[in-house]
């Protein structure tokens, strides 16, 4: 195993930088989507249900089923495996935001408009700082989640560390196959908890200290 | 790794507001049953080749659908047989202090990549179908364990004791009590992991152990749209409606009075 | 209470009990010896964390003593199975810890059915007990929890207490969870309840006034359990043991006195009284006869359920119903202090007294309150002087 791993560690490090650049850009556009979208639906009740409704719906499909569905419209490639993975990257975050954002009391919106803060400077000073920690959670999720998603995408030719299992699934019975996909699984494994661990330190130092458990 | 996971399944289950369950339980199925009518007409009138023409055959689809189904059931009903069981265990006073160690486990497992595991599972046993029954219960014990666990715990503690101070024994404690009270969380649980598996069980098609995922396989494999569209389609389907499922079968399981 | 009929409660003996947690270096019960007779109220009372509950959850073995034993009808508990031991005492706790995924049939069915009786023995059961407790069978055997009161639970948390009609009662803080008025009506339903069934009751409670109204004994306890006083409310009232007492006892042992005292001991006033359905003018004439100015309404059980002035009956041609449970009225075992509090509230300056089950007796108002304290303090000072002049010639 580890000559094997030796002997590609250039390549090894090339498709680990390529998964975590995926997830990180997929994670990232989600954030933003998610957030701005829960900003919305708190501020229209109406749409609470229907946002609910749709991210549970969503992430009921299955990850092979969206790529196929994907697949058609952009092509084999990153083209398809980015959309993909960022859209399951949004609901996480979609529904912590949501829950956060109106999981901060109402009083203290109250307070913040008494004071003369308008709804932008109250939602920037107030409530997204309160909700911050239920929307990290949500992020974090979000991104374990995207890096199983983003491996299985290799399928259609994705960038990562999935296509060294899809390698060993067809070299089966070769001196190889257990390697790669040991390889490929272990690689996402570790890959997964680094950023994990990079997160938790993010919300470390971006929670403020007056609501860090 | 599948994408059911869903991080507010155990603090959901209360909350899950009424407007949510309305569509969900009414307009879901509507919108499924009006797709597949659409898949069927487009079915019926389109232009298809020789190759998809039979891997459409509707004998085909109805076989890999019914695979679909079992490796789901099959796989849940052996989380079930494993999961609570073991989040039972882990809240008796005995092995109290080895819930944190075994939830830890089960959340670590969940960072791997489900087509890795089910990839290597393979490699070292054998392909086929129970290689994918392993594998897809290894994947989902996580969600029906914690919400076990966190059912159990949930429960007042006056009342465990009201029962033991009435003369029940501690197992009738356990199946009277406390486990009918934490039926609403372990359902909550126990529709996580049907989702995850109906998911996932796409992906047992790669280890021979068929499924609706084969359709999208072969399509991608063929370059044929029209088979990874109906594949995809058909399982997302599928999807909806054991949730759906999963959503009907909560509401009853919820005991009244509750 | 003192009784002439026999008691089908057991007697309770504590000998040498304790009690020590791990880890803690007091023990929470040190030697904890007591007889609690057969058929009586016993109220554990003292500050939180004397160890109370604990001495009460040792006797169905919620709690294991440390050392000591303790027998039930002279036999040692620890030699019993211990489910079989607490299907025979009855365990009720603050505010019914009622089931709530069971209707309150299956809630008061549940030690009946551990005890393998029959179904329609047990339904029958379950329909005795809640008219014990004040509860339409009909319409409360099928519903949940929930759709019950805070008062109404805790009748059925009683009414699952009695329900394999145990000789021996636990109760934890009973009536804890409810409010006042509620309280009051509970307290007064237990001791009617009791004086049919003379159960040995041992009921633990932090309020010294409930103490004093329920218990036929009172046991004082400090930290540690230790006992300050055992004796009956009177004594404690007039005579506490030492200075812990008196302070737990508190400021206004006069006024104490008025929980001694029962509605019963009162005269109690006739008033006119009417069913639903009579007809208006026929109730008017008979109240007018006596000279009425209200009059008070029963139901088909002879239960008292509405407190009516005369104007207010006007203008109906026959008498309407009312529910009896949302009517406020008086045990006749209450306290006069209860009798006050209930007067007050009510716009008559009077209460509506009650019998056994519920029944209509009559009506108590102020001056039969004062006049009775009066003729106490007077008896208190003759008693008094009395003793004085034999203490002088002795």
């Amino acid at each position: 195993m580890w000559d094997f791993i030796v002997e590609r560690r250039e390549d090894i490090a090339y498709n680990a930088f390529q998964h975590v650049n995926l997830v990180v850009q997929a994670v990232l556009l989600a954030f933003v989507v998610a957030v701005l979208l829960a900003i919305l639906v708190t501020r229209v009740p109406a749409l609470q249900s229907l946002a609910n409704s749709v991210s549970a719906m969503g992430l009921t499909i299955p990850s092979l089923a969206l790529l196929g569905l994907l697949l058609p419209l952009f092509g084999i490639g990153p083209s398809t495996a980015f959309p993909a993975v960022a859209f399951y990257a949004t609901l996480p975050i979609l529904r912590n935001a949501v829950v956060g954002l109106q999981g901060v009391d109402a009083t203290l919106l109250e307070s913040a408009r008494g004071m003369g803060m308008s709804p932008v400077r109250s939602m920037m000073r107030v409530q997204l700082p309160l909700a911050w920690p239920v929307i990290l959670a949500g992020v974090r999720v979000s991104t374990q989640m995207s890096m199983g998603i983003a491996a299985i995408a290799a399928i259609v030719l994705g960038p990562g560390l999935g296509g060294y299992i899809y390698t060993g699934l067809s070299q089966i019975g070769g001196a190889n196959a257990l390697n790669q996909a040991l390889l490929g699984t272990i690689g996402v494994v570790i890959l997964a908890l680094a950023l994990d661990a990079l997160l938790l330190l993010l919300g470390r130092l971006t929670t403020s200290k007056g609501i860090r458990v | 790794m599948s994408a059911a996971e869903d991080p507010a399944a155990v603090a959901r289950d209360e909350r899950t507001s009424g407007g949510e369950s309305r569509l969900m339980l009414f307009v879901l199925p509507a919108v499924v049953v009006l797709v597949f009518i659409g898949w069927v007409i487009w079915r019926q009138t389109a232009n298809l080749d020789s190759i998809e023409e039979r891997q459409l055959a509707w004998v085909v689809i109805g076989r890999l659908s019914w695979e679909h189904i079992q490796l789901t059931l099959v796989s849940t009903f052996f989380v079930l047989i494993v999961a609570i069981p073991l989040g039972v265990a882990l809240t008796r006073p005995r092995f109290k202090k080895a819930a944190p160690v075994a939830i830890g486990i089960a959340n670590a497992g969940q960072a791997a990549p489900s087509i890795g595991l089910i990839v290597l599972l393979a490699i070292w046993l054998s392909f086929g179908f129970w290689t994918a029954i392993l594998s897809l219960t290894l994947y989902a014990i996580l969600p029906v364990l914690r919400n076990t666990i966190v059912g159990l715990e949930g429960v007042d503690p006056t009342l465990v004791e009201a029962g033991r101070g009435v003369g029940m024994s501690a197992a009738a404690v356990l199946l009277r009590i406390e486990l009918p009270l934490a039926v609403p969380v372990i359902m909550s649980g126990v529709r996580t992991a049907l989702v995850l598996l109906v998911g996932t069980a796409t992906l047992a098609t790669f280890i021979n152990a068929g499924g609706l995922g084969s359709l999208i396989i072969t399509g991608i494999n063929l370059f044929r749209y029209p088979i990874v569209v109906s594949g995809a389609l058909l399982v997302a389907l599928l999807a909806l409606l054991i949730d759906w499922a999963g959503r009907v079968l909560e509401m009853y399981a919820r005991p009244k009075g509750i | 209470m003192s009784t002439t009929t026999t008691p089908s409660g057991a007697d309770i003996e504590l000998i040498d009990v304790v009690k020590r947690y791990p880890g803690q270096k007091n023990p929470a019960v040190d030697s904890l010896s007591l007889h609690i007779p057969a058929g009586e109220i016993v109220m554990f009372v003292g500050p939180s964390g004397c160890g109370k509950t604990t001495s009460l959850k040792m006797i169905n073995r919620l709690i294991e003593p440390t050392s000591g034993t303790i027998k039930i009808d002279g036999e040692d508990v620890r030699g019993k199975d211990v489910d079989n031991l607490r299907r025979n005492v009855g365990y009720v706790i603050q505010g019914g810890s009622l089931f709530p995924h069971m209707s309150v049939a299956q809630n008061i069915g549940l030690v009946p059915g551990l005890l393998k009786w029959g179904k329609s023995r047990t339904s029958d059961r379950v329909d005795e007990l809640l008219e014990l407790v004040g509860l339409d069978p009909a319409r409360y055997r099928d519903r949940y929890p929930r759709e019950l009161s805070g008062g109404q639970q805790q009748r059925v948390g009683v009414a699952r207490g009695l329900a394999a009609d145990p000789p021996v009662i636990l109760m934890d803080e009973p009536f804890g969870a409810v409010d006042p008025i509620t309280r009051q009506r509970l307290q007064d339903e237990l001791l009617s309840i009791q004086d049919e069934l003379h159960k040995t009751i041992v009921c633990v409670t932090h309020d010294i006034d409930e103490a004093v109204k329920l218990g036929d004994r009172i046991l004082i306890l400090e930290e540690g359990a230790q006992v300050a006083q055992y004796d009956t409310p009177e004594a404690v009232l007039v005579t506490p043991a030492n200075p812990f007492v008196e302070d737990f006892v508190g400021a206004g042992s006069t006024l104490k006195q008025l929980s001694l005292s029962r509605v019963s001991d009162v005269e109690l006033a006739e008033t006119t009284t009417a069913r639903s359905g009579e007809s208006v003018p026929e109730v008017l004439d008979r109240a007018r006869a006596r000279n009425d100015t209200s009059v008070v309404v029963l139901d088909s059980r002879n239960r008292p359920c509405e407190w009516l002035w005369l104007r207010e009956l006007q203008g109906h041609g026959t008498v309407p119903e009312f529910n009896a449970e949302e009517f406020v009225t008086l045990d006749r075992r209450a306290t006069l202090n209860d009798a006050l509090d209930t007067m007050l509230s009510s716009s008559h300056g009077a209460a509506v007294v009650t019998g056994r089950r519920d029944e209509y007796v009559g009506v108590v108002n102020f001056n039969a309150v004062t006049d009775f304290i009066q003729a106490t303090e007077e008896q208190h000072a003759a008693t008094a002087a009395a003793d004085a002049a034999n203490g002088e010639s002795a």
